[in-house]
């Protein structure tokens, strides 16, 4: 039988929010901070040889689940098996067979050079010295920095700093990779550059688990996506199997002036779509319409605006997205 | 390569990448070329004002601090100053500058040992404080026209390496606090503080009061410094000083105890609460 990459199961993490004076403390008084469950109750199975990834706006909870499987944080409750061990009992069996990109280029020692960065952490992931070298040089092509290697990393760019953060997850030749907003500050064609790099590491059999709130990184990189929002896990599927459930072929954003009540107009266009989303600012109502046909919807939505005396100003007709998905399962958009 | 052998090679990598870093900024080594010879000396012309070289006042002092030279006294001590300084900062300041660099994370997700990033930086304070001894010596010499024997240079070797682990030790139980409380440079600057009033850097311990003099006893500091003073100016033999050295090591050992003790209790504390990745 084949042992899972990574199996969580009813995984919690609660943290305290606010804080407790030392004062409060020596006069031991009660302690009135609130508890926030960052991660509750998530069930994941990440199996060998895929790219997973958890999508999720700022605060949902994937960087801390990311932690705890890295063994930097230790659950509330739950089980957490990587590579079918624990690493609450054995943390460092696990750090071995993991390769770990989490705070990018923050990470790094900026007044080394690249491989002297490399050598240190190769020294710290028990690299045998006999193969350090080579296993330096290996990683630093791998990421495309061979030519790079001793300057300074705080010359580099920020997109080089990231692939060298990810030459180092690569030290330990591991299995299993974890990449927390991988291209998170990157240019499109860094961001491109780096997602090239993340299908090597899948073509090269590993692992790889990746957290990210780009919804098209997800949808472009990743074999299964978890939609995760508030700690939990929404849906969770392939991208494309995700996007079939919103039964919609396009989704429609419309931007409508109206002066009174936007609820008829809503009302209306609901009609002919699924309204996922809308948001009055002033005289503007934006609106998202999931539909099985623009071309069917569009005109009707004009019909539903005039006879409401409201007038559109603007449609855009796109594909459907994990974004919609998002919406779909929140009721919120991922940016909010 | 076993465990152990991996563990080590990290540490003296860990080493070697703080010395590194510090090399990239030559500009922090003239410190060590200026502030070792002119606090000391200074110290040691005070003393000459205050006393007018004059032969009694020298006996009082001798009387105290167990010999005439001045010079070698408060130079010695100053020596111990720096060096205790270096260490209490060392380790702590390593581990601080790695928490907010945002570094801290990707060590601790390395299989190595949590003590390599607890030890090994503060080995990198050993080789400039290693230069710092040697331009006090010459100061010393080309200044107050001071030469200890060079067997008693010799055996003043041996105190200090003797004495690193017992000033290591101290210096991790501070770093071990960083954990928790992020910034602990208030506390270093109090106990260095302490350390110099109690521990007979700049004058004997014998001008203490009695009770003040049973708590320097209990100090690694007070004696190493007793000690170097002992073989560099009164040319007392390593035999003579092994029952100090034997206490120091035993301090040091119980002190290195504690502070793995402390260091593994915070780091579960900071997993638990999210610590480690703020500051």
């Amino acid at each position: 039988m084949t042992v899972a990459a990574v199996e969580t199961k009813d995984l919690v993490k609660v943290f305290e929010r606010g804080r407790r004076t030392i004062w409060q403390r020596i006069r031991r008084e009660p302690d009135k901070r609130d508890r926030f469950r960052a991660v509750d109750g998530i069930d994941l199975v990440v199996e060998p040889g895929e790219i997973f990834g958890l999508l999720g706006p700022n605060g949902a909870g994937k960087t801390t689940t990311m932690k705890m499987l890295a063994t930097l944080l230790i659950p509330t409750s739950g089980t957490i098996r990587v590579l079918g061990i624990d690493p609450l009992t054995r943390p460092r069996e696990v750090r071995a067979r993991l390769g770990a990109m989490l705070s990018g280029e923050r990470s790094l020692y900026w007044k080394l050079t690249g491989r002297e960065n490399l050598e240190y952490f190769a020294a710290l992931y028990h690299v045998p010295p006999g193969e350090t070298k080579a296993r330096i040089a290996n990683v630093l092509a791998a990421v495309k920095l061979a030519d790079r290697a001793d300057d300074y990393v705080e010359r580099y760019s920020t997109g080089m700093r990231q692939r060298l953060a990810l030459a180092r997850a690569l030290l330990p030749n591991p299995p299993l990779v974890v990449l927390d907003e991988p291209t998170v500050g990157l240019d499109p064609q860094a961001s491109r550059d780096l997602r090239d790099r993340v299908r090597e590491l899948k073509a090269q059999g590993r692992t790889v688990l990746l957290t990210t709130h780009y919804m098209e990184e997800a949808d472009q990189l990743c074999d299964r996506v978890a939609i995760i929002d508030h700690g939990r896990i929404v849906a969770l599927d392939t991208p494309a199997a995700l996007k079939r459930t919103i039964r919609a072929e396009e989704v429609v954003h419309l931007e409508i002036a109206l002066d009174g009540d936007e609820r008829p107009v809503i009302d209306r266009l609901a009609r002919s779509a699924t309204v996922a989303r809308s948001e009055r600012s002033n005289g503007t109502l934006a609106v998202t319409a999931h539909c099985a046909s623009a071309r069917d919807f569009v005109p009707a939505a004009f019909d539903a605006a005039r006879s409401t005396g409201a007038t559109i100003r603007h449609v855009e007709v796109v594909p459907v997205t994990l974004e919609d998905v998002f919406l779909a399962v929140t009721g919120r958009a991922l940016r909010e | 390569m076993s465990l152990l052998a991996a563990d080590i090679r990290a540490f003296f990598a860990a080493a070697r990448k703080e010395l590194r870093q510090q090399r990239r900024y030559p500009t922090l080594f003239l410190g060590l070329l200026f502030w070792p010879v002119l606090l000391p000396a200074s110290w040691v012309l005070m003393g000459h004002a205050y006393s007018g070289n004059d032969p009694q006042a020298l006996a009082a002092f001798a009387e105290r601090a167990g010999s005439t030279n001045v010079a070698g006294f408060v130079f010695v001590g100053y020596a111990m100053y720096m060096w205790l300084s270096s260490l209490l900062w060392g380790s702590g300041t390593a581990l601080r500058q790695e928490q907010v660099r945002g570094s801290l994370e990707a060590v601790f997700v390395t299989p190595a040992s949590r003590l390599v990033p607890l030890f090994g930086p503060g080995v990198a304070t050993l080789i400039p404080m290693a230069a710092t001894f040697v331009v006090m010596g010459v100061a010393l010499w080309v200044l107050f026209g001071v030469v200890p024997p060079l067997g008693a240079v010799l055996q003043a070797a041996v105190v200090v390496i003797l004495g690193v682990p017992a000033l290591y030790a101290i210096g991790t139980l501070f770093a071990a606090t960083v954990l928790r409380f992020g910034e602990v440079a208030p506390i270093v600057q109090l106990i260095r503080g302490m350390f110099v009033l109690a521990c007979g850097i700049t004058f004997p311990v014998a001008m203490l009061p009695g009770w003040a003099q049973v708590w320097a006893w209990l100090m690694p500091p007070t004696y190493i410094v007793e000690d170097l003073r002992r073989v560099l100016l009164q040319g007392a033999g390593l035999a003579e000083v092994a029952p100090h050295v034997a206490i120091v090591l035993t301090i040091a050992m119980l002190t290195a105890l504690l502070a793995i003790a402390v260091f593994r209790f915070l780091e579960t504390s900071a997993r638990r609460s999210g610590m480690l990745s703020r500051f």
